[in-house]
Parts: C-alpha cells; sequence; structure tokens
C-alpha cells in the first residue's frame, strides 16, 4: 500500500514542479529550482509530517478524530513562531522560528496530555483541544494586531490558513532537519501503540511502557508540526483525514497506519498545493487560496461525517 | 486609485473644497486638526504653527515624510468627540473616511476641508496651491513646488530615448497601474511602466516576464513576510531601486523625491 501511493507522490511531486503562476509546463529553470521545488519539498514534508502526527495520536490517544491541528497542537506551535518572527527574534538568527515553533508545539502537546491523563474520555480530551486551539488562534492574532508592522494584520491568514507560497530553499533546508527527526521518532512508536491499543491498564501488565509512548508521540508531534507551523502556518484538518482514510486500507492496527499515512498526507498536501496554485489561472481569484482554506473544505465535513458515525 | 476614490465618494472633491474656501478666507484658521496621513504632511510643511492636532501615523517613519516633526505636535484619533474636544476652527481630511465622526464635527459647525489625493505632479500642483491658500500661505505652497519642478526637471535631463521598463513590486506583489501616482513618478523618471494593468504578480509571473528594472519600497525596520518576499533568491539577478514607501503612499511635493532617486 504504501509502495503504491509514494508513486502518487511521485506523480504529484511532478506536477507540482510543472504548476504555478507563470502557467502550467517547464518553466525556466530559475523557477523550476527556486520558486517551485521549495514549496514542493515543504508540502510533501508538511503533508506527511501533519498525517504522521495524526496517525500517531489517534493511536495514543485510543481516538480517531485526534488531530494536530484540531487538539491544538499546530495553533500554539504557530503562535510561538509568530511571535518569534515577529518580534525580531527570527531575524537574529534563522533557527530562533522553527524552534519557537517546536517549543509552542511541545507546550500545547504537554498541556493536552496532562489532562488526557486525568479526563481519558475521547469527547473531553477534544473539546479541551479546540479550545486550546480557539486560544492560541486568538492569541496568534492578537499578538499579530500588537506587531510592531502595518502588514501584519494581512498575514494572520497567512499563519492561521496556512501556505508555502514564496517559500526559498534556504527554508526548506532549515524545517527539513526538525521535520524529519520528529518524524523519525513518531516512526518508532508503532509497537507502542499497538499496546495501547488495548488499553493502558493491560499494556502496563504486558510490562510495555505506555508513559514512554505517549511521551514520544508528543515530543515527535510537538517537533514535527511545529517544525511544519513555523514554515507553512496552521495547516488543520490533514492529520485527521488522512489515517481515517488509510484505516479502511491497511487495518485498525495503529503501527500499520504511521508510514501510509506519511507518504498519503504529502501526496493530500501536494494536491492541494497543486489545486491552490491552478485555482488563480482558472478562476477569478485575486489570491491563490491558503492550504488550509482547502484542507478545511475537505476535512470539515470528513469530521461531521466521522462524528456522527462515531456517537454511541 | 483614482477610480476607486471617485467610486466612494460621488461629490467630486473640489466641489466641498471652494464650500469650505469661501467660509475661510485666507490666514482665518488658526486651530487645524488633521485625520488623514497626507493632510498631516502638507499641513506639517505648509503650516506648523497652526497644528492643533495630526493623526498618529504621522509618527511613523515607515509611513511618513513628517515623522520627526509629528512628535511636536499632539495626535488624535479621528474620533467626533476627540476632534471636537481640541476646539478646531478647520478640520482636514481626505475625501473618504472617517465620515460618522466628520459628519457630527460639521454639524457643530467646524468646516471640513476635504483635500483630494492626486495621482499626477499637475494634480499635486493644484492639491498644494488649495491647502496652501485655505491656511493663508500661498508663497510657502510655491516654494514647495518650486523644489518640487526643480527636482523633476534634473530628472528629465536625464530622460534616454528608449525608455526601459521598469516594474513597481509592492509587499504581496502589488504593482502601480496606469492611472497611478507609481506610474507618474515612473514616467518622470524615464521609465516605461511594465504593469499598466496594475495587476497583481506572483513571484513566478514576475520572473517569467522579467523587467529591466524592479522598483520595491526600502527594507522596512521590522520584520513582515510580505517584505521578506523581496529578499528571495530568486530575485537576486534582477537590477532594482528601493524607494522609501513614505515618498509614494501620500501624493506631494515629496513624492519627486522618489523621481530623484529612480533617475540616478
Amino acid at each position: 500500500m504504501t509502495g503504491r501511493i509514494c508513486i502518487l507522490v511521485a506523480a504529484l511531486v511532478g506536477a507540482s514542479l510543472l504548476v504555478g503562476d507563470a502557467g502550467v509546463g517547464l518553466a525556466d529553470p530559475l523557477i523550476l529550482w527556486q520558486i517551485r521545488l521549495p514549496r514542493t519539498v515543504l508540502a510533501a514534508m508538511a503533508g506527511g509530517a501533519l498525517a504522521l502526527s495524526g496517525a500517531a495520536l489517534q493511536g495514543a490517544l485510543r481516538n480517531r478524530l485526534a488531530d494536530p491541528g484540531l487538539l491544538g497542537i499546530g495553533g500554539t506551535a504557530a503562535l510561538a513562531a509568530v511571535v518569534a518572527y515577529y518580534w525580531g527574534i527570527g531575524a537574529r538568527f534563522a533557527l530562533a522560528t522553527p524552534l519557537a515553533g517546536l517549543l509552542g508545539g511541545g507546550l500545547g502537546a504537554a498541556i493536552l496530555l496532562g489532562f488526557a491523563g486525568r479526563a481519558p474520555t475521547g469527547t473531553a480530551l477534544i473539546v479541551a483541544g479546540i479550545g486550546l486551539s480557539a486560544i492560541a488562534s486568538a492569541l496568534l492574532a492578537l499578538a499579530l494586531t500588537l506587531a510592531p508592522n502595518p502588514f501584519a494584520l494581512a498575514e494572520i491568514t497567512q499563519w492561521l490558513m496556512g501556505s508555502v507560497e514564496n517559500r526559498t530553499l534556504a527554508d526548506a533546508a532549515l524545517a527539513a532537519p526538525l521535520i524529519v527527526a520528529g518524524a523519525a521518532v513518531l516512526l518508532s512508536v508503532g509497537r507502542g501503540l499497538d499496546a495501547l491499543a488495548l488499553d493502558e491498564a493491560t499494556a502496563a501488565s504486558l510490562g510495555l511502557p505506555v508513559g514512554r509512548t505517549l511521551r514520544r508521540v508528543a515530543i515527535g508531534s510537538a517537533v514535527a508540526v511545529g517544525a511544519v507551523a513555523a514554515c507553512a502556518g496552521g495547516i488543520g484538518f490533514v492529520g485527521l483525514i488522512v489515517p481515517n482514510l488509510m484505516r479502511p486500507l491497511v487495518g485498525e492496527r495503529p503501527s500499520a497506519l504511521l508510514a501510509p499515512s506519511l507518504a498519503a498526507g504529502a501526496a493530500l498536501l501536494l494536491a492541494a498545493d497543486i489545486a491552490a496554485r491552478i485555482a488563480p489561472l482558472w478562476l477569478p481569484l485575486n489570491e491563490s487560496p491558503r492550504l488550509g482554506i482547502l484542507t478545511a473544505l475537505v476535512g470539515a465535513p470528513f469530521l461531521i461525517v466521522l462524528s456522527r458515525r462515531s456517537q454511541p | 486609485m483614482r477610480t476607486v476614490l471617485l467610486r466612494l465618494v460621488p461629490l467630486a472633491a473640489p466641489i466641498v473644497l471652494s464650500a469650505a474656501l469661501a467660509q475661510f478666507p485666507a490666514g482665518a484658521a488658526s486651530r487645524v486638526v488633521s485625520l488623514n496621513l497626507c493632510t498631516d504632511e502638507l499641513l506639517v510643511q505648509l503650516a506648523p504653527e497652526r497644528i492643533a492636532a495630526l493623526t498618529y501615523l504621522a509618527r511613523d517613519p515607515a509611513l511618513s515624510v513628517v515623522a520627526v516633526e509629528a512628535p511636536r505636535f499632539p495626535a488624535v484619533r479621528p474620533s467626533a468627540e476627540a476632534v471636537l474636544a481640541l476646539n478646531p476652527d478647520l478640520v482636514l481630511a481626505a475625501p473618504w473616511g472617517a465620515r460618522a465622526a466628520l459628519a457630527v464635527v460639521e454639524a457643530r459647525g467646524v468646516p471640513v476641508l476635504r483635500v483630494d489625493l492626486p495621482a499626477d505632479f499637475a494634480g499635486i500642483r493644484a492639491q498644494t496651491r488649495r491647502l496652501a491658500a485655505a491656511l493663508g500661505v500661498g508663497e510657502r505652497g510655491e516654494a514647495l513646488l518650486a523644489a518640487m519642478d526643480a527636482r523633476l526637471a534634473a530628472a528629465a535631463t536625464r530622460r534616454p530615448a528608449a525608455p526601459p521598463r521598469a516594474l513597481i513590486w509592492e509587499p504581496r506583489g502589488y504593482t502601480a497601474g496606469a492611472t497611478s501616482l507609481g506610474q507618474a513618478v515612473l514616467e518622470a523618471a524615464g521609465f516605461a511602466n511594465a504593469a499598466p494593468g496594475g495587476q497583481r504578480r506572483g513571484l513566478e509571473s514576475l520572473l517569467a516576464d522579467p523587467p529591466d528594472l524592479l522598483v520595491v519600497p526600502s527594507r522596512p525596520a521590522f520584520p513582515s513576510l510580505a517584505t521578506d518576499l523581496l529578499d528571495h533568491p530568486a530575485l537576486h539577478g534582477l537590477p532594482r531601486v528601493e524607494i522609501p514607501p513614505a515618498l509614494t503612499l501620500c501624493p506631494g511635493p515629496w513624492t519627486a523625491a522618489a523621481v530623484s532617486l529612480l533617475a540616478r
């Protein structure tokens, strides 16, 4: 399954290099390598990281509504990145913005897992996550309103809805190691997640480290999602949709879901970014739609259907 | 810009202006409140001794050409209460904006002068003269315009026969259309506008049809995604001139300094 999705990803990477506001087709090498390549790399990495984090969180929390965006991890990461960027810390050393995103994501995950430890029911956790994410987006908008910069207000959409437009190879090079590191941690927790799927008491009685698995999911998600949010803003719903789409294809076992979700997430966000670039070429749009708009338009109805189905 | 103004304000500005002028013989306005950055800048340069208050924007060095002088004067937000508390005898405003506040101010009998914001140098001359006359400082207006015309004349002597194509590229990809102040600046400096349609240009479409010269705002003191775009490595091969945005944000005699920077 993962192999077949990887072929799709490869095809979408090719398509992504052939589309842009300079038109559809093979572009000037400068446009190809300096403009289309960075956004293609970032879209693939961001989609993969978000979906993988969603799959791991759904396994760890035993709740198929879990998603780094919905749970507020993406929001707290974007908030921290915004503060570092607009108050000039990012200008002093380039790693500051992604590192801040990582810290913000870590804080969000810590708050959430702290809450999950005490209130294990799925609904309560999702509600807490929605609360956390609402606080994070409100504080993000407030921070940009107060930012010493006349354009900051217009840039709220970029941070809340997400975009990989106009990113440079340097941006991609900065985010890549963090995203890869976070993804590696998340890919390593499969066995722990399978044990957790039984339930925490059974897993613990089998001698499996429940706490360590939860912590690794939290750290991996914070690093991967934090780096994504710092360079591409808050892209929602990818982590929710992809594992749920993969489950009928690869089965319920959490460990079997991780790699296919990574690949399918990359494919989904590449497709969304291609659509975002094609839309202004064919429709009377003044601006390319933000990635988060497209993923929300697909993901939110999916969430509604899913929440109906999971009612007792 | 101009078409937008006319659509928003069906009453053309000069009519309002002449009515206010009739009420105000030269030299009578002594407590003047300005509620628009563009009138702030003209007021500071024409009659600083008459100022009751300016906008807060006038103090922002990224936007205002009088940021150094502005903190010496009180600042006011465009609320009717705040304006009336200053007991002004003339309020300067743009043809749009602060409509509710201005309606209250006018109802209390305070004359409001709505100054049109022109998009070419002929319009700047007329606008400066109208405001200078309203403030009773006609000779200061002429002095400002003489300095402006000297700059424009110096730029005109260096004008090449075949004008190179220049593109004004603002943050977020905005360009200057055929009826904009930007095009007037480009033409005065001897360039042809590479985007007469005023359409937005993304990074890719810019590089697919690169202009001879890229005209971008000078780097602001704050970080923003919009201005980061101007540093994209794919743009490094294009010749560029940086213009302080305050010079062209509001039309005025200072706009000629942008022409000098381009013609150099």
